[in-house]
Formats: C-alpha cells, sequence, structure tokens
C-alpha cells in the first residue's frame, strides 16, 4: 500500500515530468526518474510483502507447525477471563515469523479503549530474525464493567523509508469479563440500629444473628457472655449459650435502571455506572447471607435473572451487570406491571435509577406501596455528574435540581425509601440515608 | 426580597433538605443568573479540510517532539551537511536564465539576485526546519528548491557557474545534473526522516511504543539511505544516456542507423530523456499491475 508520503512524491515526480517536457527542462525530468527509481527500489526490495497470516488463541497452540507458513502468526493468552473493575489483566502475544526473511514488523495488539497499559507495551516496533518468535507482554487495567474483546493484532510491515507498507489484521480474538466493583455492606447493615432492616422477612432454619431461639450449643471463647443461658448453666454445670435462628428475608429484587438517559455524564462516573456497583455490591450481601436475589434490568428490553441462592446466583448477576447497556427507554411502569405476578408479597425491592426522563415513575412506584411492598430508591444524580463535568450550568443545574427534588420529596411521601445518591458518596452512606439511619 | 445576582443558596438557609447532601447548600448557586454556556463545556470539533480529507490527514502534521536523542542528531548532521551540497548545486544547475522572473523583469541581475535569494531562502528554511524539526519549514524548502529548478532550458543543460568546465562535457555534465536529482531527493528523504525518527524517539520515551532492537533497525535505515541513492543514481544515469546507450545497441545491427540515431536531434534532446523517462515509468506501471514486489517477497520468502 501507498503511503501518504510515496503517494505524493509520485505525484510530484508525474507533475516534474510533465513540466519539464513543457519547459524542455531536462533537470526536471531527470529529478522525475530519480523519484521513479527510488520509488521502485523501494517498492520490489523494501520488506513490505507478505504478512498474510492466521492467528489463533493461545490454548489452540500445538506444538510443531511443520512446513514453514511464509507468514508471521499471532497468538494471545491472557492470565484471566473474568475479572473485577480496576482488576488487572496480563497478556502475552506470541508472534512467530515462519519465513526465511527477517521482518521489521510493528504489532499493535488492539486494546479496548477504556483500558489503559499499566506495564509493557501493546505496540511494538521490532525486528523478527527468520523462523524465530518473540513474546509480547503487557498489563492492562480495566476501570470499567463490560464483555471486552482483545484483538485483532495489527501487523504492519514497511520498507526503511516508510514509502510502502502492508498492514494487515491477524483475527485473534480473547474475550473477557470485567464486573462491576463491589463494595463491602456488611459493617453498616451489622451496625444498623434495625437487626432487621427490610419487612417482609422471614425466619429460616439457620443459627445466626436473630431474636427467636434455636438451640442451645456448649459455650466457645469468642462468645458473648449475654448469650449465655445461666439455668442451663446450673442444670448441667458446663457454659452453655443460645443460639438464635438467623432473620433473614426471603426474596429481594433489585431493579436496574439501564435506559439510555441513565449514562448520561462522563463515562467513568454516571448512573449506570453506580447503578451496577450497587446492584453487584447489594447482591454479593445478601446471597453472603443466603438470602434470595433476583435482578431486573430494563433499557431497549427487561431483562430479568431468577431469584436464587449462592455463588452461582452471584456470578450470573454479575454476568447481566456486566453487561447491561445503556439502550432505550423503556418506562419503569412496564417493568412494574411485568413483575408484580410473580414476586412475593412484602419482598423488598431495591430500584436503581436517576429518576430522568419516565414520566410513569410515580405511579410504578405507587403501585408498588399499594401492594405493600418495601421500595427503596437509590438514585444516582445524572445531573451531578454533569455538573461536576462542566457540561451543565448552573442555572440549568438549579432548576434540574428542584425539579429532582421535587419529584423525590413526591416519592418520598408515597412511602419510598430514597436518597439522592451523590457521586461522592459511599454506597453504604447513601444506603444508610435512604433507610434513614 | 428579590436579589440582583442569581444567588439561589438563601433558599437553603434554615431548611432541612432531606434528600440532599450537605454540599448540596455549596453547590448552589454563588454566580450570576446569565445563560451562557461555560465555554468549557462545548466540545471542540475538529473538522477537517478538503485536502485532508483527500490526503485522509493534515499536509503538515502538528507534532511536539521531546529534545533529539544522538540518533535524530545525526540525521540532523546529515541533513545539515547533504542541504549545504544542495543549495551549492541548486545554484549551479539552475541559472536565472529563463525563469519566470527573468521573463517577468526582463533584467539577467535582478533575475539572479532573485533566484540567489530563493536558493538561500531554501537552505535557509531547510535548516531551520531540520534544527526545530518544525514540518512547515520543511515544506517551505521543499517548494522554493522546487521553484528554483522550474525554467525553461530549450533542452540545454545550461550552468551559472562554470568553475571546473563541465558544460564542455556532455557525460559530466549529466553526472552533474543526476547528483543534484539524487541530492535533492535525499535531502526530501532525509529531512523526513529527521521528523519520523523524532516522532519514533517521542513515541519510545513516553512508552507509547516499545523498540525491540532498536540499533539494527536504525543501521537498516542507513543501509537503505546509502544503497537506495546510489541505484537510483545508476538508473537515471542510464535513463539520461539514452541517446548513447540507445545507438550504441542499434550499432550492433546497423552502423548507418546508429550513425542517424547520434545525430538525431530529438534524441539529444529533452524528449529523448523523456522517452527513456516514459519507459521507465511504463516498466514500473507494468510492475505495479502484475503485483510484482509481493510476488518477489513471496518468491523470496519461498527460496529460503
Amino acid at each position: 500500500m501507498w503511503s501518504r508520503k510515496s503517494a505524493m512524491l509520485g505525484s510530484l515526480a508525474v507533475a516534474m515530468y510533465l513540466l519539464g517536457l513543457t519547459l524542455r527542462n531536462s533537470q526536471l525530468v531527470t529529478i522525475a526518474v530519480v523519484i521513479f527509481v527510488f520509488l521502485t527500489w523501494a517498492a520490489l526490495f523494501g520488506s513490505h510483502a507478505d504478512v498474510a497470516s492466521s492467528g489463533r488463541r493461545a490454548e489452540e497452540w500445538s506444538g510443531e507447525e511443520g512446513v514453514a507458513l511464509n507468514s508471521v502468526t499471532a497468538m494471545r493468552k491472557l492470565s484471566s477471563a473474568r475479572i473485577f473493575e480496576d482488576g488487572e489483566v496480563s497478556v502475552t502475544l506470541r508472534m512467530q515469523n515462519h519465513s526465511g526473511l527477517g521482518k521489521i514488523l510493528e504489532v499493535r495488539d488492539r486494546v479496548p479503549e477504556v483500558m489503559r497499559i499499566k506495564s509493557g507495551a501493546n505496540y511494538i516496533l521490532m525486528e523478527l530474525p527468520p523462523r524465530r518468535e518473540t513474546f509480547i507482554e503487557y498489563t492492562v487495567e480495566c476501570p470499567l464493567r463490560g464483555f471486552y474483546s482483545l484483538g485483532p493484532v495489527a501487523v504492519r510491515v514497511q520498507d526503511p523509508f516508510g514509502l510502502f507498507h502492508k498492514e494487515k489484521e491477524l483475527h485473534v480474538y480473547n474475550d473477557f469479563l470485567v464486573f462491576p466493583k463491589m463494595e463491602d455492606l456488611k459493617e453498616t447493615f451489622v451496625k444498623s440500629r434495625v437487626p432487621k432492616i427490610f419487612t417482609g422477612a422471614v425466619n429460616i432454619r439457620q443459627p445466626g444473628p436473630g431474636s427467636e431461639f434455636y438451640s442451645l450449643r456448649e459455650y466457645f471463647d469468642g462468645d458473648s457472655f449475654r448469650s449465655i443461658n445461666w439455668s442451663a448453666y446450673a442444670r448441667s454445670g458446663k457454659l452453655m449459650v443460645n443460639e438464635r435462628e438467623r432473620d433473614a428475608v426471603s426474596d429481594i429484587i433489585l431493579i436496574v435502571d439501564s435506559r439510555a438517559v441513565s449514562e448520561t455524564g462522563p463515562v467513568s462516573r454516571n448512573a449506570l455506572v453506580y447503578s451496577t456497583r450497587a446492584a453487584a455490591s447489594l447482591a454479593q450481601y445478601f446471597l453472603g447471607r443466603r438470602d434470595s436475589v433476583g435482578l431486573i434490568t430494563y433499557g431497549d428490553e427487561v431483562v430479568s435473572v431468577d431469584r436464587d441462592t449462592g455463588k452461582k446466583q452471584l456470578y450470573v448477576i454479575l454476568t447481566k451487570l456486566a453487561g447491561a447497556m445503556a439502550k432505550g427507554n423503556i418506562p419503569l411502569q412496564v417493568v412494574v406491571n411485568r413483575i408484580l405476578p410473580h414476586i412475593n408479597k412484602g419482598s423488598p425491592i431495591i430500584v436503581l435509577s436517576n429518576l430522568e426522563d419516565d414520566p410513569t415513575i410515580v405511579n410504578a412506584l405507587r403501585d408498588f406501596r399499594a401492594r405493600n411492598f418495601d421500595v427503596t430508591v437509590l438514585s444516582p444524580s445524572s445531573l451531578e455528574f454533569e455538573f461536576d463535568a462542566k457540561r451543565l450550568d448552573r442555572t440549568g443545574y438549579e432548576v434540574l435540581k428542584t425539579e429532582r427534588d421535587v419529584l423525590i420529596s413526591e416519592l418520598r411521601s408515597l412511602g419510598v425509601n430514597i436518597m439522592d445518591w451523590e457521586p461522592d458518596m459511599l454506597l453504604s452512606t447513601a444506603l444508610a440515608g435512604a433507610r434513614g439511619f | 426580597m428579590a436579589t440582583k445576582s442569581g444567588d439561589t443558596s438563601h433558599l437553603y438557609d434554615g431548611k432541612t433538605v432531606r434528600s440532599a447532601a450537605p454540599s448540596r447548600k455549596k453547590l448552589a448557586a454563588k454566580g450570576s443568573a446569565g445563560t451562557d454556556i461555560p465555554k468549557d463545556a462545548i466540545p471542540q470539533v475538529e473538522v477537517p479540510s478538503f485536502i485532508e480529507s483527500l490526503l485522509g490527514g493534515p499536509v503538515v502534521p502538528k507534532m511536539k517532539f521531546l529534545p533529539a536523542e544522538k540518533m535524530v542528531q545525526n540525521l540532523q548532521l546529515g541533513t545539515y551537511g547533504i542541504l549545504i551540497a544542495l543549495g551549492i548545486l541548486t545554484y549551479i544547475v539552475t541559472p536565472a536564465v529563463g525563469t519566470i522572473w527573468f521573463t517577468l523583469f526582463g533584467s539577467l541581475t535582478a533575475a539572479n539576485i532573485l533566484q540567489l535569494f530563493i536558493v538561500i531562502g531554501a537552505v535557509g528554511c531547510g535548516f531551520w526546519g531540520t534544527m526545530a524539526r518544525d514540518a512547515r519549514f520543511l515544506l517551505g524548502s521543499y517548494i522554493l528548491f522546487i521553484l528554483s529548478v522550474m525554467r525553461f532550458a530549450s533542452s540545454k543543460v545550461s550552468l551559472s557557474q562554470d568553475l571546473f568546465g563541465f558544460a564542455d562535457n556532455d557525460f559530466l555534465l549529466t553526472i552533474l545534473v543526476v547528483v543534484y536529482a539524487v541530492l535533492l531527493v535525499m535531502y526530501f528523504e532525509l529531512s523526513n526522516g529527521v521528523l519520523r525518527f523524532s516522532m519514533l524517539d517521542t513515541s519510545m520515551r513516553t512508552r507509547e511504543v516499545y523498540v525491540m532492537n532498536v540499533k539494527k533497525i536504525i543501521s537498516k535505515y542507513h543501509r537503505s539511505l546509502v544503497i537506495n541513492p546510489l541505484i537510483a543514481g545508476t538508473l537515471a544515469m542510464m535513463v539520461l544516456s539514452a541517446n548513447t546507450i540507445l545507438p550504441a545497441i542499434v550499432r550492433l545491427f546497423s552502423e548507418q542507423m546508429a550513425q542517424r540515431m547520434e545525430e538525431s536531434v530529438e534524441l539529444i534532446s529533452v524528449y529523448g530523456v523523456a522517452l527513456g523517462t516514459l519507459f521507465v515509468f511504463l516498466v514500473v506501471g507494468g510492475l505495479f499491475a502484475l503485483d510484482l514486489p509481493t510476488h518477489l517477497q513471496s518468491w523470496r520468502e519461498k527460496r529460503d
């Protein structure tokens, strides 16, 4: 392929040739000849030709390649296929030159734009001797959740003067998943004033913090003195403690707003980012307590994860959250109408939404409250993100803020626990605020 | 009482706003009530010009380089050397006769002075552009060099200064013109190399790109800087000597025909050169049309 430089030189040569004929000037024609010879030599003998080849995943390495393939091959290996936000992935790219000619290669391993190269480099210029291979290693930091793909590997071979080059994309891709970052909520809830924070809770046959008696057992170091059953001690002569039945909620429904409007604000600081992180943290917390958690995301369609318990459920929820895309504008009322028949009465519902651009919000939440659901709304404020990013002028901010405050007050009057979640506020603080602690 | 400014923070005084964090009052407007959009809120949109869109980028890239390292400094020194030689040769092979300014002013002295100024300007711009690594000055220098050679020459190579009597010997005159042309192309390449390697050096030092075996890559470039001009010069020499080579070949078959060719006005004029050049162009075009570079490379790889 001609570079801009060679195209310009070629055009200059043609122009000089024609001008030389017009002006009967042999110097101009000579310059044109020299330029053309220069270009031709670079084109014919610069190592710009065949880089065509294949790219394969590292898992498919089969050892011996057998016959030389007259080509360059690329293979990639990742340290992990699943990480959390702000986590790192180590990438090893193996480049092989199967031909008998050394090549100067420009290799760029395509990394998603949102990722940062922490160490090493994904863009390498190297001289790869004949029938040799080299390993390129680098680490990427993944600051945002999502499904990502590394690749293709772009390889460029050009002549020393940069006149001609040949580019080839080696289609070797490695997919990986970045889960939303989670905040540890345990402390907040344990320290809350009310041990059972959600209505609709049921006792499950399992020892743990709670109010109902479960069984007696022997005293172990570390047990609270308050839990010692003195009458049992008097009877048996051994220190015995009361075990209580753990208070737990039956179902938790997390509703995440992933409409297009939820991505208003900077890429790394917007309502959807905050909502997914909050949903992930809440799911981890509740599933850690062996509760049953379900997830609904709505944007251009309503996607739901059925209620379930355990680590597998956490993985399913995290995967759904990682893939939540800001699209569409389905109103909350549609979601409510769809899920109402399927959820247990009294189940706590946590809605994560910026509450913008949806005229049905008040009615939808009223429907929940009318059926005695415990509704908590955590609302990351898109206005704050926009204002912080200086995309919103002060007057506009004030007007929109007032409208938002009015909406929040209206929702609060319905009995919804609601918190205007500002960007710098921790999730635990926002939750505590919503519950009025 | 209404306040003149747009300060709305007083609205929050003495009120408990449960939905808000304590910072709300701080955020409440302290500024004026103007509705102007802040400057930094307007995204910068760069629309490429017509030429930029044709070329796929700016004609003169604006890039800031880190201070030059040895690799770049060597190239700069080479460019200075070439530039001096090119300046002198340009002045010698491009007399003012036949230039546009000679036609405009009608005075040889004025045209000479202007021609000299153009050559000095080209060298000066080249020096500054190479030293400052500023593509704009280099582009200016290229244009001035080309401008200096644009003259009506009546198919004859004439010299402004002929200290060594080149004009008496056609072969030496051809060599002089070829050396001039090669130096001009070398200057284009070297000055461009200064920018290219400055970009590479900056990218390496800012860790945008990692370069394995830098010395080998640079030595390959240096080798090409010697080989390519030699070959270009030799081939150009052959093309320009068409009026000598062609009769010599024809002489093998017909002495009379060769004699006629040697005396042919067309063959010794610029049209003879153009004929040779056209032949080169056709060969080159044919090679590219047949995708010979790729076939040649494949053949070389298979052979090894």
